[in-house]
């Protein structure tokens, strides 16, 4: 699993690519760990490039979202598609996550919310 | 409302291990994908959503290694597996102290079940996870609501429940459709 990062204004995307999985998804709590100790408000997590995901990849989400909520900082979630939908949709947890159809889309919603 | 609840039945028929394939595995944590798709070769080429009984597969030996084993590398996971184009049944076996905490987890799964229902989100915070001093702090213990779900035939635990039976029967006529039509 790869993560990679950029920037639309205030806008961070987290890019992830490869497989969320028991192995690697601590990757991801541990680089959004440290974005909130820099104070970023809005995020984007984009799983278009992410084909496997199992509890641990949905757990690193859960993670990353109660933690942002906490915060009152901003997540979308963008590109769930395939076996990760599927699986998503398993825990039932789909309408609970913040989620949006792509990155564009997300960013469209982020903006008005930037103060 | 009614939820799915994991069972405690040494004499359920899910651990009838008649005509099922068996392996034997060592509790290597960085292994267990791996045995997963030892097993998952068995099943039928023509087996559509493949990768999600993959996942499901992988999250019971997960546990067993995990939870069970403590992957302790001297402990074993035994696995029993059959499959047929309608079904999917498996046993897991570990040497572990068996899952203490089910009682509070099936407890604790028909107050999330309430809130997911009801859709109601801001409750829903609280049954999001579930942590015992056992719980994964990787997965926050939703590998088994995703595991109640998808096995729709059964989750069984034998008395000791360091054992689980599981089952997933597909549609007969439409074998392995999309999880969707369900």
């Amino acid at each position: 699993m790869e993560i990679k990062l950029r920037r639309n204004a205030q806008i961070f995307i987290i890019d992830i690519e490869g497989d969320m999985d028991l192995y690697q998804a601590y990757k991801l709590k541990e680089l959004v760990a440290k974005m909130i100790q820099k104070n970023i408000v809005y995020y984007v997590i984009n799983l278009e490039k992410v084909d496997y995901i199992d509890s641990s990849g949905v757990g690193a989400l859960l993670y990353v979202h109660s933690a942002l909520k906490k915060q009152k900082m901003k997540l979308l979630i963008a590109n769930v598609h395939g076996s990760v939908k599927d699986v998503i949709n398993l825990t039932q947890l789909m309408d609970y996550f913040n989620i949006t159809k792509d990155v564009n889309t997300a960013i469209q919603e982020l903006k008005p919310l930037i103060t | 409302m009614s939820a799915p609840q994991i069972l405690i039945d040494e004499n359920n028929t899910l651990f009838d291990k008649t005509g099922m394939f068996y392996k034997k595995f060592p509790s290597d944590f960085r292994q267990i994908r791996y045995y997963t798709l030892l097993i998952v070769e068995k099943a039928p080429a023509e087996m559509k959503q493949i990768y999600l009984l993959e996942q499901q597969i992988s999250e019971l030996i997960k546990n067993a290694v995990k939870h069970g084993n403590k992957s302790d590398p001297k402990k074993f996971v035994e696995c029993w597996f059959r499959f047929e184009d309608d079904m999917a049944h498996l046993i897991i076996q570990d040497e572990g102290e068996g899952f203490k905490h089910l009682e509070k987890w099936n407890e604790f799964n028909l107050e999330r079940t309430r809130c997911l229902q009801e859709r109601d989100f801001d409750a829903l915070e609280q049954y999001v996870s579930f942590m015992s001093p056992d719980s994964d702090q990787n997965d926050n213990g939703n590998a088994l609501f995703a595991a109640v779900q998808f096995w729709n035939a059964g989750v069984v635990f034998n008395s000791k429940r360091n054992c689980v039976a599981v089952m997933k029967k597909y549609h007969h006529n439409k074998p392995w459709r999309h999880l969707e039509e369900d």
